[in-house]
């Protein structure tokens, strides 16, 4: 990953002054933090493939 | 829940004048047998020039007739759960730091996390590499069954007792990386080993010779890797998110997670967000839908956990965010954001079709 990361680097360099539409909402983080929480709880409650996320497990039989 | 280190930073600068911003949420659930009611309350303060803090708490109501939740005969019940969250984020550009740390409790299981994580720009903040690592230590107990008895646990094959342990080391790292001037790409890998008790403590596994606790294992590891890709289209104003996610365990379950997002502007103070997500997963190497018998010598494992069984589901959301500015209203209220979404279930289980509901109201606060 992070050779991978580091050769993409190397293909391009967006100055900060070419970042407008990088900084809008939607491009940087569109789900607030409750919204994201509630999301992964609930996946994590129905789905077997959760891991990783130290979420609470008890409730609604989520463990 | 985490937070990127650099959502929080970056979050502090486009709250303009104000020092933070205070979220009040609620959100509704109701599948087949249970219905959650979960109001919240989540807060983002600036700490000096540098530094911001999070916080958060949250109550789940939880009414369910399930088995799985310690309903006795499919009578429903409700309890709830509480949790608290707070984290610290410092920026000494280039590299960021946090820490974060949630508590979470109910009648049958209490559960502790506390997490660090670090992350650093690179090639004029063209890329982001962050890892971090985090411990969660829970308690369970069968402390709600419904029945007439409180029934032990099998902590492991040889111990029952009223409560059991279950520890996971939790490790993860990230990259982003831009790939031009309107195209982000990120790529995650999440690492877990769960080490305890991870049955539920009031299901059933069936066989031919009748019914038993579940066995699952006491060790689990659990691995993912997600991709994704935002890109924005300047014409439309849509901003196009695509994500993968792979996980693999060594209880062999196996998923694979796409999703789409199209993020539509609509004016200057109103956005509209649909989402599909598909997810499918393959069963545990244990899981049988009902077993030849219970005997542990043949079957040191057993389970009636719907998760560990094959299945695929589908999501399908809207989301609609609007600005107070929208409604003509002035000061810290134009720049308060209502944000109502709608999403449907389809799960090909017995778990049965969901919905989800939110309703939201972000306002910047000044101190």
């Amino acid at each position: 990953m992070l050779c991978m990361a580091i050769s993409a680097s190397g293909c391009v360099v967006v100055k900060a002054h070419q970042r407008e539409a990088l900084a809008k909402r939607s491009m940087t983080n569109d789900r607030e933090p409750g919204e994201a929480r509630f999301g992964q709880h609930a996946t994590g409650s129905r789905e077997g493939a959760d891991g990783g996320t130290g979420q609470p497990g008890g409730g609604c039989g989520c463990n | 829940m985490r937070l990127p280190v650099a959502i929080l930073v970056a979050l502090a600068p486009s709250l303009a004048a104000a020092d933070g911003t205070l979220s009040m949420r609620g959100v509704y659930y109701k599948e087949r047998s249970t219905r959650v009611m979960q109001p919240m309350l989540d807060g983002l303060f600036d700490v000096g020039t540098r530094g911001l803090v999070n916080a958060h708490f949250l109550v789940d109501a939880i009414t369910s007739a399930s088995a799985s939740s310690g309903a006795d005969n499919q009578m429903p019940f409700t309890e709830n759960r509480l949790e608290a969250g707070a984290g610290y984020a410092h920026d000494f550009d280039p590299i960021r730091v946090g820490a974060q740390a949630r508590y979470s409790s109910e009648s049958d299981y209490r559960s502790f996390y506390a997490g660090v994580r670090g992350e650093v720009d690179l090639a004029q903040k063209n890329m982001t590499l962050g890892a971090g690592f985090g411990v969660a230590s829970d308690k369970i107990s069968a402390a709600a069954a419904q029945g007439p008895a409180i029934p032990t646990l099998s902590c492991t094959p040889t111990m029952s007792e009223r409560q059991c342990d279950l520890t996971s080391y939790i490790g993860f790292a990230s990259a982003s990386q831009i790939v031009a001037k309107n195209a982000v790409v990120g790529l995650t890998y999440d690492i877990t080993k769960l080490e305890g008790y991870q049955s539920n403590p009031y299901r059933t596994a069936l066989a031919d010779d009748g019914i038993a606790p579940e066995r699952h294992p006491t060790e689990r590891l659990r691995q993912a890797i997600a991709a994704s890709m935002r890109y924005y289209v300047g014409r439309t104003k849509t901003t196009l998110v695509g994500a993968y996610r792979y996980y693999h365990d060594d209880w062999d379950v196996d998923a694979h997670t796409p999703e789409v997002r199209v993020i539509q502007q609509v004016g200057a103070t109103v956005d509209a967000t649909f989402r599909y997500r598909y997810y499918t997963q393959d069963a545990a190497f244990f899981f049988r839908d009902r077993y030849p018998t219970t005997d542990a010598a043949v079957f040191p494992f057993i389970s009636d956990d719907v998760k560990l069984s094959e299945f695929t589901d589908h999501t399908f959301e809207a989301k609609l965010g609007v600005f107070g500015e929208t409604f003509g209203m002035s000061g810290r209220w134009a720049d308060a954001r209502f944000e109502g979404i709608i999403s449907y279930v389809a799960q090909y289980n017995r778990f049965g079709n969901a919905v989800i509901a939110h309703a939201a109201l972000t306002v910047p606060i000044t101190y």
